[in-house]
């Protein structure tokens, strides 16, 4: 019973990962064909965006580190909730990217805005909306681990929370590298 | 008060159904029938109407073509549009063919097949490769003719040669057309929409010197068979133009400058004589654009060289109605 | 598998989580937005026909700011366009087709208990419910309800000084569509999840009937194109709220000169038809699905060519991805794209010839049971038929250049949405209504529903292809400010005269469809003779489905006259016989 439910859980992440997906190509294809035309400006990436980078890949490795430490029936708590900090740091990160535009002029909408600026804004904001989905789960995961629920049989929790944040990780690092060539 | 009535009405009707379907059902109990139950007589029945429906259907629809083709527009008066014309015409007939072989088919086989006691169980047949592979290629080869034909028409008219082209700008707004004819120097003045204000509704650059001569006018005339390149664009939302006796049609976006070349075949002149006195050539709107998308209109005329070059010589330039009043 | 929780009136009839009871949610909503849909088509047909008529029932409905003295305001027609527009493409032919028949099938034609997850199945209704009360409560906003056409261009839908509808009506459309779009999602998660994995013992993918994989395409088909919707008015929300410039530039509307410069609405016209055109396929996949089934069913014999069948349904689906351009053939955009799209929009009709053959095949030497559902069935082919060739005319760019946006395009997809695949959802209904209430609708009834909808509904939509050759555009309040259109108002008379009479038809389907929940005859577990695993379920309808063991599948769904059985059937639970060969 565990392991069709096992499979079905996933499944059904993977499929809602597609759909996601899907969404951002609509998104990057807009860049895409607005890039082409006239009056696209180039954007320093704010300093922030690398350091978010870092922080949420870092918080991936820390969930592979989890999991494999539940594997072999080790405490994967502290990995988990390490993962949930670096991901608030991601999150803070964005945050401070985005002030750091609107110091450097480059705004949302209005005076001082323009295409490029405007996609930078809503690209990352809508990863941003996606990672607190991916918050949540941590959340939830960490207090799990915290409660010692996860076994070396079932830790269900764990995979699904990893792949989706996996996922968000692996969507980051390719908006940010296409918006990095995008807007230089 | 009527509202009451008609609402009384509406369940006194619901419920006269409700009572006669249960007469019908308790009926039925009483021939120990079911009521609901398709029998083969209701499958001679419903067959033998279907063929009769059928039938009818594609009489109606003989009938449509013979009573309606003269509804529709007349040959184009352009030259992309003959082809247009050809093409439509070959796709047609092969649809019109393709219709009236599986149709009849459906409804004969509905007829032929149904369930009775002399056709009491069917024929398990589950499939035929070879059918399929024969009812793949032919399609195919079909409707490879029907691409190579349609992409070289597609190639004449959105690759016709626009080297001798009058350049002729249509500007739409919510709700009418301007036009703006490039002038003796064929090349259409710079505008901006920034500069729209007062008598200079098109925003047309002043200071451009290409701008001077260019003629702007609320109705367009055409010299009979030189070719014209319309270039489009809009003040406010997406508008289409749309010329259907010359078989012309492009959306006009806000920011962008579209264009679409052709070459008039027929004055209006002939054209009155051809389809009556009230026969004008007009170019509609054809995106929609809000509450008068159906009223945005514009005469077109189309006259011999001598009239055009006649009637183009009253007109006023730009230079003469908007730059020399600034 | 037993249910311990008490059963409240809210956890079996509102937040189920029970596939069945799912499945007859999307279906009652999607009828009731079906009739007002229908009614608003009634209401603007009124006003073609007989332009500066007065009409009481206008006012009636609509109020006299939206028709002062029974005539209808040109900015309530494009509402009502709109809206008509927006509620029979999504609401009925997507939510209600596709809502109803995958939730109600899938777990009974797979042999499962219910979905893989029940939880997010409800959420999936959930959201279509709150979707549904967002746009209907966008009919009462003060500015009127979204009035760019269902197709929402900019810079008329980012606009309200364009028109009206741009207003507020147009913001609760978008948040409505953009729940609407989570629903299907939700919804599309589960039907590709539980048939690639729940499936019973025997059941492998070759032996899925039909219905089975053209709902299983059908959902990824969504999965992959509604997200780019979503993105799309993602950034039409931004345009319209925010200031930013995705769609707009050039600007002056109202006497005021915009700020936007660089924006295309060409962009969001790729982006809404990347979505768009799989979301024809979306609905018209479904009905192929079930007319393959109730043909099989009706005609005692296996579908023709079940793996062509498959194929052409792939096909179909990987197909519809590259033909968006055609819906743009006139934007400007570059010829070249426009040759692109031409040669895979033709490409199309192969697949989709190919399934027409077959269904001709099958009905051949049949034994043709004449059911309602088996008349829509048949009704479901003749229509496809037409508007399928009408297709043709339109995907060939050359000729989309007079035909755009004029009635002939309008006659095209009704006959093929409007018609074909709604008399898929009439079948589907007819067919499994047994399964759902178990109780019969009323066969009377179902024919006489069947034939004046089958006349009505071509009275009414293929006049509408002399219309479009005759240059009528599409989207007009009134065809009397061109001279050039006064000899079509027959036509126009004709047509709204037919859809009086199909419009009220409907009302005795309606009418069948509840009476016979709660009066119809009660129905055997397998009145129609049928092969697939639902009919081998208990007419009471159980949580689980099966009361004890789910059935084992020894064969495919079509041994229907097959050589050596004792009867014209044999359901896929029976093993096979001794020396007996599976198809």
């Amino acid at each position: 019973m565990s392991t069709s439910k096992n499979n079905t859980s996933k499944q059904l992440l993977w499929v809602g990962m597609a759909g996601i997906s899907m969404f951002f190509a609509g998104l990057t294809s807009a860049v895409i064909v607005r890039s082409a035309e006239h009056g696209w400006n180039s954007i320093d990436m704010p300093i922030w965006f690398w350091r978010s980078t870092i922080a949420i890949v870092l918080s991936s490795i820390l969930l592979i580190i989890a999991q494999n430490q539940v594997k072999k029936g080790n405490t994967p708590t502290v990995y988990i909730v390490g993962a949930l900090v670096l991901g608030l740091f991601f999150g803070y990160c964005q945050l401070m990217g985005w002030k750091q535009l609107t110091a450097e002029g480059m705004y949302f909408i209005g005076e001082g805005s323009n295409p490029a600026s405007s996609f930078l804004y809503v690209i990352t904001f809508a990863h941003l909306l996606h990672v607190i989905g991916g918050l949540i789960a941590l959340l939830v995961t960490s207090v799990k681990a915290v409660q010692s629920k996860y076994t070396k049989e079932n830790y269900l929790g764990i995979e699904l929370t990893s792949i989706y944040w996996h996922f968000l990780d692996l969507l980051w690092v390719y908006l940010f590298v296409f918006l990095l060539y995008s807007v230089k | 008060m009527t509202n009451i009535l008609i609402a009384l009405v509406l369940i006194l009707l619901i419920a006269t159904l409700v009572q006669v379907l249960r007469v019908s059902e308790l009926l039925s109990e009483l021939k120990n029938q079911d009521v609901n139950e398709v029998t083969n007589k209701d499958n001679a029945t419903q067959s033998r109407i279907l063929l009769i429906v059928g039938t009818l259907f594609l009489g109606s629809v003989v009938w449509q073509f013979v009573n309606w083709i003269p509804l529709m527009l007349p040959p184009a008066s352009s030259v992309h549009g003959a082809v247009i014309d050809s093409l439509m015409q070959f796709t047609m007939l092969l649809i019109i063919f393709v219709f009236f072989i599986t149709q009849p088919l459906l409804f004969w086989y509905g007829y032929k097949y149904n369930k009775s006691k002399e056709n009491p169980i069917a024929f398990f047949y589950p499939h035929n490769n070879k059918l399929e592979v024969i009812w793949t290629v032919v399609p195919s080869i079909v409707l490879t003719a029907v691409i190579l034909y349609g992409l070289s028409a597609w190639d004449k008219i959105t690759n016709a040669d626009t080297t001798d082209s009058q350049i002729i700008e249509l500007y739409a707004k919510q709700f009418d057309w301007t036009a703006r004819y490039a002038g003796e120097d064929n090349t259409l003045g710079f505008s901006n929409y920034k500069l729209v204000k007062g008598p200079n509704q098109l925003g047309v650059d002043l200071t451009d010197v290409f701008a001077q001569d260019d003629v702007v006018i609320k109705e367009v005339h055409l010299a009979v068979n030189k070719p014209v390149l319309l270039k489009m664009r809009s003040r406010d939302v997406i508008h289409s133009a749309f010329l259907p006796h010359f078989r012309v049609q492009m959306n006009c976006v806000p920011g962008m400058i579209t264009q679409f070349a052709f070459t008039p075949t027929q004055t209006t002149a002939e054209m009155k004589i051809q389809e009556g006195e009230d026969f004008e050539f007009v170019l509609l709107c054809n995106k929609i654009c809000g509450a008068a998308h159906y009223n945005m209109q514009m005469k077109f005329v189309v006259e011999t060289e001598e009239e055009y070059t006649a009637w183009m010589a009253s007109q006023k330039t730009v230079n003469n109605t908007l730059t020399k009043k600034q | 598998m037993s249910d311990h929780h008490k059963e409240t009136f809210l956890n079996k009839y509102v937040f189920s989580l029970d596939h069945k009871m799912i499945a007859k949610q999307f279906l009652i909503t999607g009828m009731l937005m079906g009739i007002i849909g229908m009614l608003m088509s009634i209401l603007f047909r009124l006003q073609l026909s007989n332009p500066g008529e007065s009409f009481a029932v206008l006012e009636w409905f609509l109020g006299s700011k939206w028709a002062p003295g029974g005539i209808l305001d040109p900015n309530m027609y494009l509402s009502l366009v709109t809206m008509h527009g927006t509620i029979l493409v999504f609401w009925v032919l997507t939510a209600g087709l596709t809502g109803t028949f995958a939730n109600f099938l899938i777990p009974l034609q797979i042999g499962a208990r219910d979905m893989a997850s029940g939880f997010l199945n409800m959420l999936s209704y959930w959201f279509f419910f709150v979707a549904t009360v967002v746009l209907l409560c966008s009919l009462f906003v003060e500015t009127g309800p979204a009035s760019a056409g269902w197709t929402i261009y900019p810079p008329l839908s980012a606009l309200p000084q364009a028109i009206p509808g741009s207003g507020l009506g147009q913001d609760l459309w978008l948040v409505a569509i953009a729940l609407f779009i989570v629903s299907s999602l939700l919804g599309g998660l589960n039907y590709i999840v539980t048939i690639l994995n729940l499936r019973t013992k025997g059941m492998s993918m070759s032996r899925l009937p039909l219905t089975m994989w053209a709902i299983l395409i059908t959902a990824i088909l969504g999965v992959l194109s509604f997200p780019v919707l979503l993105s799309a008015a993602l950034l039409l929300i931004f345009d319209r709220s925010f200031g930013t410039s995705f769609y707009l530039s050039d600007i002056i509307i109202g006497g005021e000169t915009l700020h936007n410069t660089g924006g295309s609405p060409v962009l969001f016209e790729h982006l809404f038809w990347f979505l768009g055109h799989p979301e024809v396929y979306i609905i018209l996949l479904p009905s192929l699905g079930i007319v393959s089934e109730v043909m099989s069913v009706n005609s005692r014999k296996p579908i023709f060519g079940y793996k062509a069948m498959v194929g052409a349904m792939l096909a179909i689906a990987f197909l519809s991805f590259v033909v968006w351009g055609h819906h743009m053939f006139i934007t400007g955009m570059d010829p070249f794209l426009g040759s692109v799209f031409t040669f895979t929009t033709l490409l199309i009709a192969i697949p989709s010839a190919v399934k027409v053959f077959n269904y001709l095949a099958t009905l051949w030497k049949g034994s043709i049971r004449f059911t309602p559902a088996m008349l829509f069935t048949i009704g479901f082919v003749s229509t496809f038929l037409t508007g399928g060739l009408t297709g043709l005319i339109l995907g060939d760019s050359a000729l989309d250049i007079n035909v755009h946006d004029t009635y002939f395009v309008v006659g095209h997809f009704h006959i093929v949405m409007g018609l074909s695949a709604i008399y898929g959802m009439f079948s589907g209904v007819y067919h499994w209504f047994p399964k759902m209430y178990g109780r019969m609708m009323n066969k009377k009834l179902g024919y006489l529903h069947f034939w004046v909808t089958f006349i009505s509904a071509y009275g009414v939509f293929f006049p509408m292809h002399f219309l479009g050759l005759a240059g009528l555009p599409r989207r007009y309040y009134t065809n009397s400010a061109f001279p050039m259109f006064d000899g079509l108002s027959d036509i126009n008379e004709i047509i709204t005269f037919f859809a009086i009479i199909g419009g009220l038809v409907q009302l005795v389907f309606v009418f069948n469809f509840f009476y016979s929940i709660f009066k119809g005859t009660k129905a055997s577990s397998n009145p129609w003779k049928a092969n697939t695993l639902e009919w081998t379920t208990p007419i009471e309808r159980i949580h689980g489905n099966w009361p004890g063991e789910i059935p084992e599948v020894y064969r495919w769904p079509y041994d229907y006259s097959k050589p050596g059985a004792d009867e014209d059937f044999i359901m896929q639970t029976e093993p096979l016989k001794e020396g007996e060969i599976e198809h």
